[in-house]
């Protein structure tokens, strides 16, 4: 799967780290992304648009990340999109229900550009692989 | 960037139940978990050197306020704000650490990337300098070798600056990160001070005198304090703070 192949968006309450995942994506030669501000507006994006991927944060305001998850992988239309969550919660019990509920990664913040790289790379052999 | 020790454990954990939790995707979905918090007791006395009837008089005010604290539950509440005073101070010096950091952070790099900057200036004006000799014809053939020789040599280490500078930029990109960090914790601090001065505030229209209370409680009430929006508008929660203050005679 080609990058331009993959469209992104990008869930985060805060517009600078919606910048830097957007920005790092770019740099990795994944140019085609859009964002939302929370897991309500997510949904509906994804809802109405061709995503191949979402990249998520946990702690948001109207419908946190795993909410979000959840209400992806009880939707037959995109119970298969890949989820990355990228989040400053390193509570093990999160990371252990974030797998629990169908998250494909999971990212503690801070980040580097090499983990996010590491992570989709694996997910996105994952993704040609079973496609 | 820093690992801890148990990052590797934790990911091999995450991998396996992801995995598995992947496999069955058909499935229906995982239930819930939720954190637990809870707080702890303490108590405190002071004394003073005064007339016999002063003291007994501290001492019966200190008994009511003590008795009425405990009829109106608010000790508890008050103690568990006194409580998450030191956790604050931790997340504000969280905040403080955090930013510290990607302010010095940014400013290393900025500092390294004039340097390789000012290194390719000075090198393409001198090299500038060495072709326009050339074509006025001021230049020998050892000289012009020299001339190609560092031009070629200016070329490829200009890649590799503009690589080290690209590098440079993403890290001060990423030291931005702490805004998120940073208003995370920003958020909660902003949430226990506002739970400390409700308490406080109704601490205080309870022990208010009952002729002077309906005014005081109809004054604060009023405000639609609590409100979010209104939460960084510190001045005007301030000022309604002092003015319920000497409202009440404090």
């Amino acid at each position: 799967m080609k990058p331009d192949d993959l469209k992104f968006l990008i869930v985060d309450d805060f517009s600078t780290m919606r910048r830097i995942v957007r920005n790092l994506l770019k740099e990795l030669g994944y140019n085609n992304a859009d964002e939302a501000e929370d897991g309500q507006i997510a949904l509906s994006k994804l809802r109405s648009g061709l995503f191949n991927f979402v990249v998520s944060d946990i702690n948001m305001p109207n419908m946190n990340g795993f909410e979000l998850l959840r209400e992806i992988r009880a939707d037959d239309q995109l119970k298969k999109l890949p989820v990355l969550l990228v989040t400053a919660e390193a509570k093990k019990e999160d990371i252990v229900l974030a797998a629990q509920i169908g998250a494909n990664g999971y990212i503690v913040k801070p980040f580097t550009k090499a983990t996010l790289e590491e992570k989709l790379t694996k997910i996105v052999q994952k993704m040609s692989g079973s496609t | 960037m820093a690992h801890t020790g148990d990052t590797e454990d934790l990911e091999a954990l995450f991998d396996q139940i992801s995995s598995e939790t992947l496999a069955r995707l058909d499935a229906e979905p995982a239930p819930d978990a939720a954190p637990a918090v809870q707080a702890a007791e303490s108590g405190g006395e002071a004394a003073s050197e005064q007339s016999p009837e002063f003291y007994q008089r501290v001492g019966m005010l200190t008994r009511q306020l003590h008795d009425a604290l405990r009829e109106l539950g608010y000790h508890q509440k008050v103690e568990q704000a006194v409580h998450s005073l030191p956790d604050t101070r931790q997340r504000l010096d969280y905040i403080a650490r955090l930013t510290g950091q990607a302010a010095e952070r940014a400013l290393s790099n900025v500092e390294k990337g004039q340097e390789i900057q000012d290194g390719v200036e000075q090198e393409g004006a001198r090299l500038s300098g060495k072709w326009r000799e050339l074509y006025e014809r001021r230049l020998g053939v050892d000289d012009f070798k020299q001339v190609a020789a560092d031009t070629n040599a200016f070329l490829d280490r200009t890649q590799e600056d503009a690589r080290a500078t690209q590098a440079l930029l993403t890290d001060i990109m990423m030291a931005q990160d702490f805004h998120d960090l940073t208003g995370q914790v920003i958020q909660k601090v902003l949430k226990l001070a506002q739970d400390f001065e409700d308490e406080l505030v109704k601490l205080l229209i309870e022990s208010t005198p009952a002729d002077k209370r309906n005014a005081a409680q109809s004054e604060w009430m009023n405000g639609p304090v609590i409100d979010a929006s209104s939460r960084d508008d510190v001045v005007a929660n301030q000022a309604q703070v002092d003015d319920l203050l000497e409202s009440l005679g404090f």
